[in-house]
């Protein structure tokens, strides 16, 4: 398993945020995307993840497992996200929020998987209290755990940590690494702060551009 | 001496509080007072047991009821429907702005010019039939069936369907544009696509279901509206069985009182029914439903084709409002025009120069909106400039009772309450009815940007020494001048679409754009009724035009 993703350019409306850079990222490794905030980190993962945002600009190629996502939308690509706010939906409960990411089958089936999911957490009393109800700690763990159910084969997280107290936040950051390892993912964690990085090795340094004025680069 | 000193300011701090209760209790005092007033006066009318007795023994009530409740209940069925489908593909596409910058053209158009209009396309003589006559249809007189104002009410149910959906969709894009509402429900949506959900799934899992809670008073004041509507009823509805408004309003019209007490408890009779459908309407939205049962991921195979299919289904409604703004324009100023051709044989002016010399109508129109909007908006910015929220809060239901209650209700008490203060059929109770009638929508209008205008300009306007009249003049009015200017002419726009209240409380005697539109529809007057109608929609738009000029802002963005 393993994720490729060639840029040959990205940019939001007129302005160009990087060019031909390549990553790649084998399975159960965490690649650390380091810039900072506004170079267009998050960008880079609504590209890889296909979401249509307007006015993204993305030339390139994006394979996982050997399968071009190019032409996929983002429901057919298998690549779980995870966000800086947990986006639990407020109007299901916290048990549907996870049944509703399990693929489809058996009504018992699935109900398992979900209970399992919360047996996992540990939150079996809270399954049927509203999301908004919990703490956000609570919640954070509970949206990687409905990220994961969805069973991806990739995992691209944008800054999950940065909302956290730091007391939280360390504790929550093993948690999530070792699941994502467990399921021997490949996983792209974008992040401004170095203290996030999983792997000191396997740290990619957002470049600057050498034209950030618009004005200033022609389109090829 | 410290204590008296104390005390002394604590007098004054008192009366001060005082002297600045003074205003809001000296705004809200006659409005409100008149509001229970003529709550008032229609309960009175309720306590008639004969009536009631006489409303149970007509034929026709049943038949009523079931009719308004056909019409009113498809009719919001309908736009509640359509504007769903169009925000599924809409929402967080390329072309969400664009429709949201149209929606306020649409919204301006009254529902009775809108009717007429419909009324020239669909009747048996009207554009359609001329289109495909007589090569396809083989008709060379107009055919006798009942088109226009067919007896399933389907014209009716067409008609409040057209008008509504804009205005179930503006309220939709100002819930969606509020804070980070939008943005949220957007990376909601990523969210669930990541997750495996297509994106016609994700809009009906996730963005819907929230939505949906979010536009219920807009479902209550659609369906309230659909229900107990008159002057579009009046054009577009059928006759035989009429709805309930329609019926109730012709026994109040009728000279006899016997008649009038029946037309008074058939109103309360359709608040009920209104309370009903509202509270059925309450339960239906609030069912449980479960989101996550099978886990079902949808599919994209179809979705190009839905998101054209929806595309061209809003298409058909801009369209259909233009056809319906040509055909009132061509019919105001056709003169002979026999039936199957397209176009008329030849141009007249005779219906705009019989407009133009009974030019105090159209004088009449543009005096009562300009007075009452103005009154309104006057009123309305003393008052939220004045009364603290809480005051604010507890006072908007009974402002906004003439949008809660049926319109034929709230008039029969708008009456009495005018006839007690012996106003009625005079200028000043005209006034004071569109007053009425317009302050909850201007409030509406206004409330919004001026309870988001920043406070803080006004610490800073303190303390570079200027009075709070000079931060008002200099300041706040002028930032907020096109919420100001708006609000403005929304109040002239509702004014001008009133039909009850000005031939209620004018008794007849007084005739505005509407009135005569609404009266000439059942005649036979096609281009006169068309050149009123054509003035119901152009008074109104060259309103919005002039405040949207007016309130432009001094340096355009981009």
């Amino acid at each position: 398993m393993s994720l490729l993703v060639e840029i040959e350019s990205l940019g939001m409306g007129p302005r160009p945020l990087l060019l031909n850079t390549k990553l790649s990222i084998a399975s159960g490794e965490v690649l650390t995307v380091m810039g900072e905030s506004g170079c267009g980190k998050s960008t880079l993962l609504s590209a890889i993840a296909g979401l249509s945002i307007l006015h993204l600009r993305f030339m390139g190629r994006v394979t996982l497992n050997d399968r071009p996502l190019d032409a996929l939308p983002t429901s057919a690509r298998r690549i779980g996200l995870l966000f800086q706010d947990d986006l639990l939906f407020p109007h299901m409960s916290v048990r549907e929020n996870l049944l509703f990411a399990v693929p489809p089958g058996t009504k018992r089936a699935r109900a398992e998987s979900a209970d399992a999911a919360l047996a996992e957490l540990g939150f079996e009393a809270m399954a049927h209290r509203s999301p908004l109800t919990l703490s956000g700690g609570q919640r954070a763990r509970v949206s990687l755990m409905r990220t994961l159910l969805a069973e991806p084969h990739a995992v691209l997280l944008d800054e999950p940590f940065s909302k956290l107290d730091a007391s939280l936040r360390e504790h929550f950051r093993h948690w999530v690494f070792e699941r994502i390892r467990a399921r021997a993912l490949p996983a792209l964690l974008v992040t401004h702060d170095a203290a996030d990085a999983y792997d000191a090795t396997r740290i990619w340094r957002w470049p600057d551009l050498p034209a950030m004025n618009p004005l200033d680069s022609q389109p090829s | 001496m410290t204590l008296s000193k104390k005390s002394g300011r604590v007098g004054t701090a008192r009366k001060a509080a005082l002297s600045w209760a003074v205003v809001p209790i000296a705004l809200i005092v006659p409005v409100g007072g008149a509001l229970v007033a003529l709550v008032g006066f229609a309960l009175m009318q309720a306590a008639n047991a004969t009536a009631w007795r006489a409303l149970f023994e007509a034929h026709w009530l049943l038949q009523s009821v079931v009719m308004t409740l056909w019409t009113g209940l498809a009719a919001t069925l309908c736009s509640w429907s359509v504007c769903a489908w169009l925000l599924s593909r809409a929402f967080g596409s390329v072309w969400w702005p664009a429709l949201v910058r149209r929606l306020g053209t649409l919204l301006a158009l009254p529902h009775a010019g809108f009717a007429i209009g419909f009324v020239f396309l669909v009747a048996p003589s009207g554009w359609i039939l001329r289109a495909i006559s007589p090569w396809l249809t083989g008709f060379n007189q107009p055919p006798h069936v009942a088109s226009s104002q067919d007896e399933f009410g389907l014209g009716l149910i067409a008609v409040l369907t057209l008008k509504e959906v804009p205005f179930l969709l503006w309220c939709a894009a100002s819930q969606l544009q509020r804070d980070d509402a939008g943005a949220l429900l957007l990376k909601q949506t990523h969210a669930a696509s990541s997750l495996g959900y297509s994106s016609t799934k994700s809009f009906w899992t996730v963005v819907w279901p929230q939505l949906r809670l979010r536009l219920r008073w807009p479902l209550f004041a659609v369906l309230s509206y659909n229900l107990t509507v008159v002057d579009a009823a009046l054009i577009a509805g059928p006759s035989t069985p009429a709805t309930m408004s329609v019926r109730a309003w012709q026994w109040l019209q009728d000279a006899a009182e016997e008649a009038n007490a029946i037309g008074a408890v058939a109103a309360w009779s359709l608040a009920f029914v209104v309370a009903l459908a509202t509270c059925a309407a309450a339960l239906w939205l609030c069912a449980k439903r479960d989101y996550a049962q099978d886990g079902d991921r949808g599919s994209e195979r179809w979705a190009s084709i839905f998101y054209s299919i929806v595309r061209a289904l809003w298409c058909f409604i801009c369209a259909m409002y233009l056809v319906v703004f040509a055909i009132t324009l061509i019919g105001s100023a056709s003169g002979l025009w026999p039936f199957p051709a397209f176009v008329p044989q030849s141009l007249s002016w005779q219906a705009w120069r019989s407009v133009g010399s009974s030019a105090h109508t159209l004088w009449l129109t543009l005096g009562l909106g300009v007075a009452s909007a103005g009154i309104a908006l006057v009123w309305c910015v003393a008052w939220l400039e004045c009364a603290p929220a809480k005051w604010d809060a507890r006072a908007r239901p009974l402002l906004c009772l003439p949008l809660l209650l049926p319109s034929v209700l709230w008039v029969t008490g708008l009456h009495r309450f005018t006839l007690s203060l012996h106003i009625s059929g005079h200028a000043i109770g005209l006034l004071v009815a569109h007053v009425l009638v317009v302050l909850p929508y201007v409030i509406i209008a206004l409330a919004p940007a001026y309870q988001k205008f920043d406070a803080r300009f006004s610490h800073i306007s303190y303390s570079l020494g200027k009075s709070h009249a000079l931060y008002l003049l200099k300041v706040k009015w002028p930032v907020l001048r096109a919420a100001l200017l708006s609000a403005f002419a929304v109040g002239f726009a509702v004014s001008v679409a009133q039909f009850l209240p000005t031939l209620t409380i004018g008794e007849g005697r007084f005739e505005t754009v509407t009135s005569q539109a609404v009266t000439l529809a059942s005649g036979g007057q096609r281009s006169l009724t068309a050149a009123y109608a054509a003035l119901q929609w152009l008074l109104p738009a060259l309103m919005f035009m002039l405040a949207a000029w007016l309130g432009a802002p001094r340096w355009m963005s981009r």
